[in-house]
C-alpha cells in the first residue's frame, strides 16, 4: 500500500477544510478551486467537488452569487459565511492541535 | 463518419459524437442515482452539466463544431465519479488523485431486483416488475395474479396491496435497469462501448457491425433514450395531463366492464345472454374472456404509456395521479351500478353469496374436468 493510498481518507476528511480555506481567502469559483488544488496532494475533480459545495452551502458554511464571465455562460463565485468563517477559525485550531500532538507523541519524555 | 447527436448541456446544444454522446448520457444517469436522496440534486446535475459544457467549448473552434467520442471520454474522465457528499459515510474509495482513480473503477455485477414500474402500469406497478424480474409478459402475469385471488378467495388480493406498499418503485434508468437484470453502470458501459468501437473501427467490415452494435446497444438503453426522447415542452405537460386522466377513465370503464363478464360468466355461465357453447368449460370460457380483455385494452395502454414518456423524468407524480383516478374511476363505476342498475346489484349480491360459501370454488375447478356442475 503506498503512502497515497494509506493518507486517502485522511485527505478526503481535510478536502472540506481546504476549500474552505481557498474560499476564505478571495473569491472563487469552481474551476480555479481545482486549479489550486490539482498540484497538490489534494487534487480533486468536479464529480467530488460540487456534491462538496451543496453540502457546505446547506450546512450554512457558504454562498455563492452569479457573474458574468467574458469568455462564456455566468459562474458561482463562491464566499464564506459568518458561520463558514467562524467554522474554519475553529478548523485552524483543531488541526494545529492535531499538528502539536503529532509532534509531541513519541518524543521521550 | 459518424453519426451526430444534439445534446443539451444546461441550456446549451452540443454536438457530440452518438458513442460518446451514450457514455455521457449513462454519466449522468449514474451521477442521479448516486445523488438521489440529494436534496440539491438538481442544481448539482446542471452544476455538472455546465462544467462539462465548458470543457467541450475548449475542444470546440471555428471550424470544428462536433466533439468527438474520445473527448467525451476525455471530458468524463477529468469530471470523475460523482458521490454524494453528505453521504459520506456510505461513500465508496476517495475518489482523490490520480492514482485512485484507477481502482475506482471496480467492477459491478447488475443484481436483480424487484421493483414496481409505473410506465405502462394498470394500477401501480406490481404486476410490471414481476414480469421485468421474471422476463415474460406482462397480461400473462396479471392472469396469474387473477387467477391466484380467486383461488386463494381473495387472499392473493391482500397480498397485492402489501406487494404495493412494500415493493420500491424503479425510478432511475439504473434501478429500471436492475428490475430486469441488465448491466447498467455508467463505468462498464463506457468500458463496452470504448472496446467495441476499438474492436470495430480496426476491422474490415467495420461500418455494419458498428451498426449492429448500435442496434444492440440502442435496445439496452432503452429506458434512457426514452427520457432523452423527452424533452417536453409546456403544452406537451399540459396536454399529457388532460390525457392522462381521460386513458385511465376508458381503461377503467372497460375493467368494470371485464370484471362484470368475469363474474357474470363464473356464477352464471353467461355473458349478456350469450352463454358458453356445450363443450366448452367454464375455465377455458373465463381464459377467453381474459384474453379478449387484453386485446381491447393493448392499445389504451399503449396510449397511456406513451403519454408517460413524456411525464416520466420531471413528473413521476403523474403516474401515481393516474393510478389514484384509475381506482377511483373503478370504485365510482362499481358503486353507481350496485346502486342503479338491478341486474349487476344482483350479481354483486349472488357473487358475495357463492365467494362466501365456496360454490365459485366448486364451480372452476370442477368445470377444469368438464364436469358441469
Amino acid at each position: 500500500m503506498s503512502l497515497h493510498e494509506k493518507f486517502s481518507s485522511i485527505r478526503k476528511g481535510l478536502l472540506e477544510f481546504l476549500v474552505l480555506k481557498i474560499i476564505a481567502a478571495d473569491k472563487v469559483y469552481v474551476a480555479e478551486m481545482l486549479g489550486r488544488l490539482a498540484d497538490t496532494e489534494f487534487a480533486t475533480q468536479e464529480g467530488t467537488l460540487y456534491p462538496l459545495l451543496s453540502k457546505l452551502r446547506r450546512e450554512g458554511l457558504l454562498d455563492y452569487d452569479w457573474k458574468e464571465s467574458d469568455a462564456g455562460p455566468p459562474r458561482k463565485y463562491y464566499t464564506l459565511t459568518a458561520h463558514g468563517k467562524a467554522q474554519l477559525e475553529e478548523l485552524n485550531g483543531y488541526w494545529k492541535e492535531i499538528n502539536r500532538t503529532i509532534g509531541q507523541l513519541g518524543k521521550q519524555p | 463518419m459518424n453519426k451526430v447527436v444534439i445534446a443539451n448541456l444546461n441550456g446549451n446544444a452540443y454536438q457530440l459524437e452518438e458513442v460518446g454522446y451514450h457514455a455521457l448520457r449513462a454519466y449522468l444517469d449514474r451521477a442521479e442515482t448516486q445523488l438521489r436522496e440529494n436534496p440539491d440534486r438538481v442544481e448539482i446535475l446542471s452544476d455538472l452539466e455546465q462544467a462539462i459544457g465548458e470543457k467541450c467549448d475548449q475542444f470546440l473552434g471555428a471550424h470544428k463544431n462536433v466533439v468527438t467520442s474520445a473527448e467525451i471520454e476525455r471530458i468524463l474522465a477529468e469530471m470523475g465519479p460523482v458521490h454524494d457528499a453528505s453521504s459520506s459515510g456510505a461513500a465508496p474509495e476517495a475518489e482523490l488523485g490520480a492514482e485512485a482513480k484507477a481502482s475506482a473503477a471496480e467492477p459491478e455485477t447488475a443484481p436483480k431486483r424487484l421493483y414496481q414500474i409505473r410506465e405502462g402500469a394498470m394500477m401501480s406497478g406490481v404486476c410490471n416488475g414481476f414480469a421485468a424480474y421474471f422476463g415474460i409478459d406482462v397480461t400473462l402475469v396479471r392472469v396469474i395474479f387473477v387467477v391466484l385471488a380467486f383461488l386463494t378467495y381473495g387472499l392473493w388480493a391482500l397480498a397485492y396491496l402489501v406487494m404495493m406498499i412494500v415493493i420500491p418503485h424503479a425510478n432511475t434508468t439504473e434501478e429500471r435497469a436492475a428490475a430486469r437484470g441488465l448491466p447498467f453502470n455508467a463505468q462498464e458501459l463506457i468500458d463496452q462501448v470504448k472496446k467495441k468501437y476499438a474492436d470495430f473501427s480496426d476491422s474490415r467490415d467495420a461500418r455494419r457491425q458498428v451498426h449492429k452494435h448500435r442496434h444492440e446497444r440502442r435496445h439496452q438503453m432503452h429506458a434512457a433514450s426514452e427520457q432523452a426522447l423527452a424533452v417536453p415542452g409546456y403544452t406537451a405537460h399540459v396536454v399529457t395531463g388532460l390525457l392522462s386522466p381521460i386513458f385511465g377513465l376508458v381503461s377503467a370503464a372497460l375493467f368494470v366492464v371485464f370484471i362484470f363478464a368475469f363474474i357474470s360468466m363464473a356464477s352464471t355461465g353467461a355473458v349478456l345472454g350469450w352463454s358458453l357453447p356445450t363443450g366448452i368449460p367454464l375455465w377455458a370460457g373465463l381464459l377467453i374472456l381474459i384474453a379478449v380483455y387484453a386485446l381491447i385494452t393493448g392499445p389504451i395502454k399503449a396510449a397511456r404509456r406513451a403519454t408517460y414518456a413524456y411525464g416520466v423524468r420531471p413528473h413521476a407524480w403523474l403516474a401515481a395521479i393516474d393510478g389514484l383516478f384509475w381506482l377511483a374511476f373503478t370504485m365510482l363505476f362499481v358503486w353507481l351500478a350496485y346502486l342503479y342498475v338491478p341486474v349487476v346489484h344482483d350479481l354483486i349480491e349472488k357473487f358475495v353469496s357463492m365467494w362466501s360459501n365456496g360454490s365459485i370454488w366448486n364451480k372452476v375447478w370442477f368445470s377444469r374436468f368438464g364436469i358441469l356442475v
